[in-house]
C-alpha cells in the first residue's frame, strides 16, 4: 500500500498550512483545525505528527524526542513512521535536524533560526482545569481575562508557600494570549522567550494549533514577591557531569538506589563523546 | 490554458515553508522557490501562494477578476470566488493603488481572530534602504524595509487598525520572486 508523501492527503495539508500561518500571525492563540484520525492513538502525538506532516519535505532531516530521549517508544515509532511514509532522513543529533518533533522537552542545545520545533500537546487550553466550558474559556481569551490563573498560582503560594506548578507552567505570549507551553518542565520555559527557532504546537484530540514565532516575548506568570524560578538540582548528571541540564531521577536496582542523568540523551551523549576524545 | 505547479506535492510544500518563515520573520524578503505560469494580471509569485493555500474550502476575492485569470484559478484550485471583500479568506490585490480600504476586509472577531482575511498584494519592489522600520514578534530588534507601490495612506490605515489587536489583517507582499510577510502584530516604528 502506498500513501501520499508524508501520509496526509494534499487537502488536509493545505488546511493545516492555512491554520499554521494564522497561528503564527496571532502568537499564542489556539486556531481550531480539522484534526484527522492518525495511525496512532490520541495522546501519542496525533497533533504533533499532523503538523510535522504538513511541514515535511524531502530535504528535511527529522529528529523526534520523547521527554528528551530519542530512543523511547513514542520517539522511535514517530521517527520510523515518517522515514516510511515520507522517506526523509532522520537523526538523533539536535544540530543536524531541520525539524524536531518533541514530547514534553526542549533540547538543551540552543536551536537555530533554520530549525523548527513541533510540540505534541495533550491539552492546549491553559484554563481548562479551572474552567471546563469551551465557550467560557474562549470569552476569557477574547477579554484577556486571566485572573483565574493568577488566583490558582496565588492559592499555590497560600497553601505551599511557593508556586507548586512544575510543568505546563502557563505563559503569556507577546503580552496577549495566555498559552500552554505543553507539559514541558518549567525548566524549559526560558527557552521559549526570544527563541531563534519557530515553535509550533499541535493538539490532535483537542483540534487546536498554535505557535510562538521566533524572537517573541514569552513571560512565565509570576508575582513581584514570588518571581518565576526554574528547577535546580543538588546533583550533576552521573553520566556526563553536566550541572546545567534538566535531570531525570532514575531508580537503577530493586533496593531503591537512584541516579540522576540528563533527560536530553543527545546532549548527554555528545558531552560524553567529547570527554572521551 | 496554462499549467500550474509541475510537481504539486513538492512545489506547494517548498512554497509553504517559505511562506511560513515569511510570516514568522516579518519584513524580511524571502525568495519563493517555484514560480508557476500565471495569466495577467496575476503575478507568478502570487499564483504560487494561491496554488499553495487555496482550494474548494477557501473564499477568494479578486481585485481584477479578468476572464482568463478566473478560469485558470478555478480550474487549478477550485476556489470559491466572492464578490464582497468582507467575505474573503484570501484577497488578491493586483493593483494596490486602487485597492479598497483595509476596513473592507474581515478582521475576525474577538473569539475567533483567525477568521480574518489574508491579503496577497502585488507591489513593485522591496528596498532595504528605506526609512520604514518594523518591530514585533519574529523581529529580533528592528527590520528596515521599504515597500514600493502602495497607496499613499496604506500605513495610516494599518496603524489605525492596530488598537484592535488581536483582530487584524495579515499581508503577503510579492514583488518578482520575493515574498514579504506582514502579520497584524508587526508595528511600524515612527521616524
Amino acid at each position: 500500500m502506498t500513501y501520499n508523501f508524508a501520509f496526509l492527503d494534499e487537502d488536509t495539508k493545505r488546511m493545516l498550512r492555512r491554520s499554521l500561518l494564522k497561528a503564527v500571525a496571532i502568537p499564542g492563540y489556539q486556531v481550531p483545525f480539522g484534526s484527522r484520525e492518525m495511525p496512532l492513538p490520541y495522546g501519542w502525538g496525533t497533533g504533533g505528527i499532523q503538523v510535522t506532516a504538513a511541514l515535511l519535505g524531502p530535504d528535511d532531516v527529522l529528529k523526534v524526542i520523547d521527554q528528551g530521549a530519542d530512543d523511547t517508544t513514542n520517539a522511535v515509532n514517530i521517527r520510523r513512521f515518517f522515514a516510511r511514509v515520507a522517506g526523509v532522513a532522520t537523526t538523533e543529533r539536535t544540530v543536524d535536524a531541520t525539524l524536531i518533533q518533541t514530547r514534553h522537552r526542549i533540547p538543551e542545545t540552543s536551536l537555530r533560526e533554520d530549525q523548527i520545533l513541533v510540540f505534541q500537546v495533550p491539552e492546549p487550553e491553559p484554563l481548562r482545569t479551572l474552567e471546563p466550558r469551551e465557550a467560557e474559556t474562549r470569552t476569557l481569551h477574547a477579554l484577556a481575562d486571566y485572573g483565574l490563573m493568577h488566583v490558582k498560582l496565588y492559592e499555590d503560594i497560600a497553601q505551599y508557600g511557593h508556586i507548586a506548578t512544575s510543568y505546563d507552567y502557563p505563559v503569556r505570549v507577546d503580552g496577549r494570549f495566555l498559552t500552554s507551553p505543553s507539559p514541558i518542565p518549567k525548566f524549559d520555559n526560558p527557552k521559549l522567550h526570544q527563541s531563534p527557532a519557530l515553535m509550533l504546537f499541535g493538539a490532535g484530540r483537542e483540534k487546536r494549533l498554535y505557535a510562538i514565532p521566533p524572537y517573541t516575548e514569552v513571560e512565565s506568570l509570576a508575582f513581584d514577591d514570588h518571581p518565576f524560578e526554574i528547577q535546580q538540582w543538588e546533583h550533576q548528571c552521573e553520566l556526563c557531569g553536566s550541572g546545567e541540564s534538566y535531570l531525570d531521577e532514575v531508580i537503577v536496582d530493586d533496593r531503591g538506589t537512584r541516579m540522576f542523568v540528563c533527560s536530553d540523551t543527545d546532549f548527554c551523549g555528545q558531552r560524553r563523546a567529547e570527554a572521551q576524545a | 490554458m496554462l499549467a500550474a505547479f509541475a510537481h504539486p506535492v513538492f512545489d506547494s510544500q517548498r512554497s509553504f515553508r517559505e511562506l511560513l518563515q515569511a510570516m514568522a520573520r516579518p519584513a524580511m524578503p524571502r525568495a519563493l522557490p517555484v514560480l508557476p505560469p500565471a495569466p495577467a494580471p496575476i503575478a507568478p509569485a502570487a499564483m504560487a501562494i494561491l496554488l499553495t493555500l487555496c482550494d474548494a474550502t477557501t473564499t477568494v476575492w479578486l481585485q481584477q477578476p479578468e476572464g482568463e485569470a478566473v478560469r485558470h484559478l478555478q480550474f487549478h484550485t477550485g476556489l470559491k470566488r466572492v464578490d464582497k471583500p468582507q467575505d474573503a479568506d484570501f484577497a488578491l490585490i493586483t493593483d494596490p493603488v486602487s485597492m479598497p480600504p483595509l476596513d473592507a476586509f474581515a478582521r475576525g472577531d474577538l473569539r475567533y481572530p483567525d477568521r480574518s482575511a489574508s491579503l496577497i498584494m502585488q507591489v513593485s519592489a522591496f528596498r532595504a534602504d528605506g526609512q520604514t522600520r518594523f518591530a514585533g514578534p519574529g523581529i529580533r530588534t528592528s527590520e528596515t524595509l521599504a515597500i514600493d507601490g502602495l497607496p499613499g495612506d496604506f500605513w495610516q490605515q494599518r496603524t489605525a487598525q492596530a488598537p484592535q489587536l488581536p483582530l487584524g489583517i495579515d499581508v503577503y507582499f510579492v514583488a518578482g520572486q520575493q515574498v514579504v510577510g506582514l502579520p497584524r502584530t508587526t508595528r511600524l516604528l515612527e521616524g
